[in-house]
Formats: C-alpha cells, sequence, structure tokens
C-alpha cells in the first residue's frame, strides 16, 4: 500500500474511507454467539449447563407422562390403567373433548354456536382488510348488533318482541357488512356508494342521498323479518351451556364491556363535579377491594333478594353482571394511568384551539392514552379471560368447570391431570395469542409517531 | 436605509385601529396564597403587536394564559372582542375560537400528521368539511414554508418546523388575536430566526399579537408597545423605541442591561 495521498486537480487531498474488514474470528455466527453468550467464563458455563440439564429432565419427564404411557384408544379409565401400567388416559380428554369446548350443549344444535363463531370471525375480519371503508361502523356494530344474533342462536326459542325486531336488524346488519367489504375489494367502492349510484342519487347533497340508504335498509329488515317469521330454532337453556364456549360469553362480554365502562369511570373520577368524582371513586374502589370470588356469590345470592318476586334472574346472568362491573373497575384504574400520562400542554393546546371537553377527550387525550395503554388493556382482559374460570365455583360449568366434570363421570371417575392439563393448553394457547397480538399492535401503532 | 425602516414602522403602526379588542381592568390572580396578578390593566387595538418581557416568574405566562381562560382569574374583567370573559362556557368557546395560542413547548398533537393537526380544529369547532380544511391547512403551511412536510408527524420535525406547524395550526382556526408563549426559548439558536421571520411576516399581515419574548430584535422590529412586567405588574411600558433608549424606572433599566449584557 502507498501512503501517498493522492490529490485532485486543485491539490486537494482526496479522502478515501478505508475497505472494511471481515470481523476476528469466533464473534459471530453460531461458535461465537454461542461462546459468548452460554461458554463465556466458568459462572456462566456451569448455569448453561445446569439449565440445559433441568430442560432435559423436564422434557423427558413430560415425554414419558405423555407420549410413552399415553392411551388414545380406551372405553373407561379401567382400560388405560390395565393397557399400559397407569398408562396416561388421553382418551378420557378424546371422549370428553366435545364437553370441554362446548358444555352439554346439545350436539345436535352445536352447529350454532360454530355458525356464530364464524359470523363473528366474518364480521370482524374486514378490519384487518386495508381497501374496506367505514372501518369504525364495523367494528362498532360487531360490538353492538352481533351479540344479539348470537344471543338468540345460543338460546333459541320462541321470540319475544324485542328479538323479533332485532334479529332481522342483525341479519341484514351482518348481510350488508359482507356485500360491503367484498365491493369495497372487489370494486373499491362501499356498498353505501353502489346504493347511491344505483338509485342515481349521487349528484344530491349529502342529506338526500342518505334517503336511499335508509330505504334500502327498511326493505331489507322488512323482508327478512316477514322471512323469518316462522322460523325457530330449539330453545337451549343456559344450564346446559358450558366449557370454552361459556368462558369465552362470559369474557367476551366482560371484555367489550370493561374498555368503555372503564373509559367512562376513569373519566368520572378525574371529573371537576364532586358528585360524579366520588360516586366514580367509590365504584372504582369497593369493586376493585372486594375479590372477584366474592362479588361472584354476591351476584348469585343477594341480586335476586333485590328483584321483584317472579322475575327470575339466572345464575349465568349475575355472573355476567358480576364480571361486567369487576372488568370495569379494574379497566378504569388503566385507563387512569394512560390518562395521566399525557403531559398538561396537549390538554391546554386543545383547548387553546376551542375544543370541548368531549372533544379533547375524545380526538387528543383517548387516542394518545390508549395507544399508550395497549400492553396495560391487553393484559387485563387476559387476567379477565383466566379469571372467569371462578365462576365453576358459583356452579356454572365454564371449561375448569367441565374438566373438574370429568372426574365425577363414573367411567372416566377419578381422571383429573390429563383434562387438567389441557385446559392449561388451551387457556396457554388463547392468552400467548392474545398478548403476541398486543405485542405486535404495539409496534405497528408506535411506527407512526416516535417522539 | 434608516428612512426606510421609518417608513416601514409608520406605515405598521398606522394599521393599528381605534378599536379595542383586549380589555384587562384590574385584574388579579392568585395561584394558592400567591399573588401572580396585580390589577392588570391592559388595553390592546386590533392590529397592535405587543411584546411582553420581565423575568422568570413575573407573571408573563399567566397573564397572556388568563387572555384565552387557560387561567381563571378571580378578579377584575377581562373583554375580549367585546365578550365577557366569565364562567359562562359559551363565551370562553367564542373566546377562544377568536384567539389562537402559540406555545414555548410547541405542544403539537403527536398522533396526528402535521395536516391533520392543522385541520382538527376548523372540522370540528367550525365545523368546515375536510376538503376546505385541508386547502386553508395546506395554504398556513405553505405560509409557513413547510407545505412538503404535511404528511409527517410531528415527531418526525425538527423544532423550528414543529413550532411552525403549530403557529400555522392556530391560524387555520382564522384567529383575530394571536398570543404567543416565548416561542422560540426552546429553539436552537439557528431554529430561532426562522420562526421569528414567520412571524414577522404575521405581523405584517396587521395580526393583532400578544408576545411574550426575550427577543428584542423582534420586539425593535414590528412591536407597537413593550410591556416590562415585574412581580405580577406592569412595571412599564412604551413603545419600542423609547422603552429601550429612555427607560424610565430604574427596575426596568437594570432588567434591559441584564439581557443586554449576554
Ligand atoms: N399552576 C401553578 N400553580 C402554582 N403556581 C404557579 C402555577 N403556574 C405558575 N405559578 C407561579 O406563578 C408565577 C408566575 O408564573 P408565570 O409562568 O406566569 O411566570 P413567567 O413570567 O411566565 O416566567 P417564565 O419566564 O419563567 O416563563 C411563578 O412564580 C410560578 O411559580
Ligand atoms: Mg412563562
Amino acid at each position: 500500500m502507498s501512503d501517498v495521498p493522492t490529490r485532485d486537480a486543485d491539490g486537494m487531498i482526496i479522502f478515501r474511507p478505508k475497505p472494511s474488514q471481515p470481523p476476528p474470528p469466533n464473534t459471530t455466527g453460531v461458535i461465537g454467539w454461542l461462546r459468548f453468550n452460554l461458554f463465556n467464563g466458568i459462572f456462566s458455563t456451569l448455569a448453561t449447563l445446569i439449565g440445559l440439564a433441568a430442560l432435559v429432565y423436564v422434557f423427558l419427564a413430560f415425554y414419558d407422562w405423555a407420549i410413552v404411557k399415553g392411551v388414545w384408544e380406551a372405553q373407561n379409565r379401567q382400560e388405560c390403567r390395565l393397557g399400559k401400567e397407569w398408562g396416561t388416559c388421553w382418551a378420557g380428554v378424546e371422549f370428553w373433548f366435545s364437553g370441554f369446548i362446548y358444555g352439554r350443549y346439545p350436539a345436535p344444535e352445536i352447529w350454532r354456536i360454530n355458525l356464530a363463531a364464524l359470523i363473528l370471525v366474518l364480521w370482524m375480519a374486514p378490519l384487518w382488510i386495508p381497501r374496506v371503508t367505514a372501518k369504525s361502523v364495523i367494528g362498532l356494530s360487531a360490538v353492538l348488533v352481533f351479540p344479539f344474533l348470537a344471543g338468540y342462536m345460543f338460546l333459541g326459542g320462541e321470540r319475544n318482541l324485542f328479538m323479533v325486531a332485532v334479529v332481522p336488524v342483525a341479519m341484514v346488519w351482518f348481510a350488508a357488512t359482507m356485500v360491503h367489504v367484498l365491493l369495497c375489494v372487489l370494486t373499491g367502492h362501499g356498498l353505501g356508494r353502489w346504493i347511491i349510484h344505483l338509485t342515481g342519487f349521487s349528484n344530491r347533497s349529502d342529506r338526500a342521498a342518505r334517503y336511499p340508504l335508509m330505504a334500502a335498509a327498511a326493505v331489507a329488515w322488512l323482508l327478512v323479518l316477514f322471512a323469518i317469521r316462522d322460523w325457530t330454532l330449539v330453545e337451549v337453556g343456559t344450564n346446559r351451556w358450558g366449557g370454552l364456549f361459556l368462558t369465552t360469553v362470559i369474557s367476551g362480554i366482560g371484555i367489550a364491556s370493561a374498555l368503555p365502562s372503564g373509559i367512562v369511570l376513569a373519566l368520572g373520577r378525574r371529573s371537576k363535579m364532586p358528585i360524579i368524582r366520588i360516586l366514580c371513586i367509590g365504584f372504582i374502589e369497593l369493586f376493585r377491594s372486594v375479590p372477584l370470588i366474592t362479588i361472584l356469590f354476591m351476584a348469585t345470592t343477594m341480586f335476586p333478594l333485590f328483584l321483584p318476586e317472579g322475575l327470575v334472574f339466572n345464575k349465568l346472568a349475575s355472573a355476567i353482571v358480576a364480571v361486567c362491573l369487576f372488568a370495569a373497575a379494574y379497566m378504569a384504574e388503566t385507563v387512569r394511568g394512560g390518562l395521566q400520562a399525557i403531559p398538561k400542554g396537549q390538554y391546554e393546546a386543545a383547548e387553546a384551539v376551542g375544543l370541548g371537553y368531549w372533544k379533547v377527550m375524545g380526538l387528543i387525550v383517548l387516542p394518545q392514552a390508549l395507544k399508550l395503554m395497549i400492553p396495560n388493556i391487553v393484559g387485563n382482559f387476559i387476567g379477565l379471560f383466566k379469571d372467569t374460570t371462578l365462576v365453576s365455583i358459583i356452579g356454572l360449568y365454564d371449561l375448569l368447570g367441565m374438566v373438574k366434570a370429568v372426574s365425577h363421570d363414573p367411567q372416566w371417575i377419578g381422571l383429573h391431570h390429563e383434562p387438567l392439563f389441557t385446559a392449561a393448553l388451551i387457556f396457554f394457547l388463547a392468552c400467548f395469542a392474545m398478548s403476541k397480538y398486543s405485542q405486535y399492535l404495539e409496534r405497528k401503532l408506535g411506527a407512526g409517531d416516535r417522539r | 436605509m434608516a428612512i426606510d425602516t421609518i417608513t416601514e414602522q409608520e406605515q405598521l403602526k398606522s394599521a393599528v385601529s381605534d378599536e379595542v379588542v383586549v380589555t384587562m381592568v384590574s385584574v388579579n390572580k392568585w395561584f394558592g396564597d400567591f399573588h401572580v396578578l396585580k390589577d392588570i390593566d391592559l388595553t390592546v387595538h386590533k392590529g397592535e403587536r405587543v411584546v411582553i418581557c420581565g423575568p422568570s416568574g413575573s407573571g408573563k405566562s399567566t397573564l397572556i394564559r388568563c387572555i384565552n381562560r387557560l387561567e381563571e382569574h378571580q378578579r377584575g374583567d377581562i373583554v375580549i372582542n367585546g365578550v365577557v370573559l366569565d364562567n359562562n362556557l359559551k363565551n370562553i368557546d367564542t373566546i377562544r375560537r377568536d384567539v389562537g395560542m402559540v406555545f414555548q413547548s410547541f405542544n403539537l398533537f403527536p398522533h396526528l400528521s402535521v395536516l391533520e393537526n392543522c385541520t382538527l380544529a376548523p372540522i370540528w369547532v367550525r365545523n368546515m368539511s375536510k376538503r376546505e380544511a385541508e386547502e386553508v391547512a395546506m395554504e398556513y403551511l405553505t405560509r409557513v414554508k413547510i407545505p412538503e412536510q404535511a404528511a409527517k408527524y410531528p415527531g418526525q420535525l425538527s423544532g423550528g418546523q414543529q413550532q411552525r406547524v403549530a403557529i400555522a395550526r392556530s391560524l387555520c382556526m382564522n384567529p383575530q388575536i394571536m398570543l404567543f408563549d416565548e416561542p422560540t426559548s426552546a429553539l436552537d439558536p439557528e431554529m430561532i430566526s426562522e420562526v421569528l421571520d414567520v412571524m414577522v411576516e404575521l405581523a405584517d399581515t396587521g395580526m393583532t399579537m400578544l408576545c411574550v419574548t426575550h427577543e428584542m430584535g423582534f420586539a425593535k422590529r414590528v412591536a407597537d408597545r413593550v410591556i416590562f412586567m415585574d412581580f405580577g405588574e406592569i412595571v412599564e411600558q412604551n413603545t419600542p423605541n423609547e422603552f429601550f433608549d429612555n427607560p424610565q424606572l430604574d427596575r426596568t433599566k437594570l432588567f434591559l442591561s441584564q439581557i443586554l449584557a449576554h
């Protein structure tokens, strides 16, 4: 190499960056990584070996229990035991698996639960399709309209006047959502646009353009109302609901109601009006200082005392109310934490441009606060999902209740471990998925506006 | 050259009309026991540009924040554009629509793009259509010389750019009065001038401005009146020339010598 500097036409020395060189051996690549992270000195080597030994031990023990000793074909627990010495009775889990998912819901009617689940998935899925417009309407209706449809599909029976009106609303809404999504994906214009366009209202004022939409909705509603007037589903009492299905119903309603009611309570707690503030603080502190199990017992034993004689408030409804109240109180504190993280300058700037209280909250403060709170909110949801197992104690057969019921089945008497393991696995999969999704959401939403 | 400046200043001053837009009569305010504003009397005419200066803690921010009710005064009267500032929420709303404010720490909305920052209030407060609001916003973003940043988020801009967005955001509401609370104190030196340039241009359009600042060059250039505050009182006020060259009170003289020392 020559150290003589090169010069350009004006005699200035030309800067030449040094060429990059490969890193010293064994700091990168698999071996380097292993060396640096696992065998970096005596202590770390020892820790690695002990950790590995523990891992191998646990894995082998589990393998032996679950696979080597596993019995998949058996009519009862006795056969499991005899087939292999103290065999692990997966046959019992298999036999009961449908019960873990649907509880004691009559087998010929189970399609109703599956169909409702499918409808919910279809209803929510468009939220993740970029081309779809009016996502907030779709999302809100999935939370506010779908439950009535699902409620009827689960319960069945004669429809009362309210349900006669509401079930067709939900059906029309769902169908309209699906058509809207298809049109959005295929043509780039939503259902509303098409209706306005096809009825020739496209060059009228915004207000006038609403008429064909309302007319179309009304006609569709009447048609469906008429078409399904004689159609009923077999009634399935809530006492037969159970398993993961029941867990999902209870925690789903709890989760859907927790965020709005938590926001209202958190805002109330910061309100300038003393009565509202005291009421909110009282509610939050009361429900946060009492264990959920106590609230559940109170709900099932004490609600009926306050209600008029004839009105029967079933156990499931009481449990749902209890879970909702409990979840709201916890969510309120989470939301308050998020609200506190928003600097005072944001409120001031928003007020200074003339926004009133609700617009400051809805447009400036809550969007920022909720984004900050996503991990905590999802944490709350996960907690709630797991906490609903407590309803098994007041005699509802949720997933845990069903799992415990197996051991009372004469054929499978005393079978505890395998069903419990299965329930744990189901809970783990659901909660892990939620947690992962929240991390993804956090990253995605955080990408837009790094401060 | 000198003659040029004088005629320019004369022209600016002639823009000041007789119409009174801000009236404060013996306004008093306390934070707990601490008396922040003591018997403030202030009248600002339409088109007038007032610079407020004074040592830290003298109540400058509190004074201008009382004008749009970010702080509530406890005694005395404030009338803005003929509307009495009292506990009537409707009056407060009316006043806030007509009064824009620019903060020391920008306070842009970090979750909204620059354009959305500017269109938010016109859409939600003035009920403007989105398209119209965006047109207006682009016009003001062009005026503050950053139309090309419209799609970015505040976190992606430099301090000077953020403060110019903040000015544009206020202007989009088409305010009658603009309040500035030390708009350049959080900025690096090379960014101060880009913000001051925008403010000077705004002053040239005849906007009524109340500006807390220690930028004396700016005060000399555009102010019709300089107000000096200390201990919650208006100590002295005068035209910039008189104020800087011929202060009447010893306190003012000391303050001026301190800020001009470095
Ligand atoms: N919210 C508050 N509560 C209590 N005291 C306050 C509050 N805001 C301001 N003060 C006090 O009031 C006094 C005046 O504050 P103000 O912010 O108006 O001063 P300033 O002249 O703007 O000072 P600076 O140049 O530092 O911005 C200060 O002593 C400050 O500590
Ligand atoms: Mg200040």
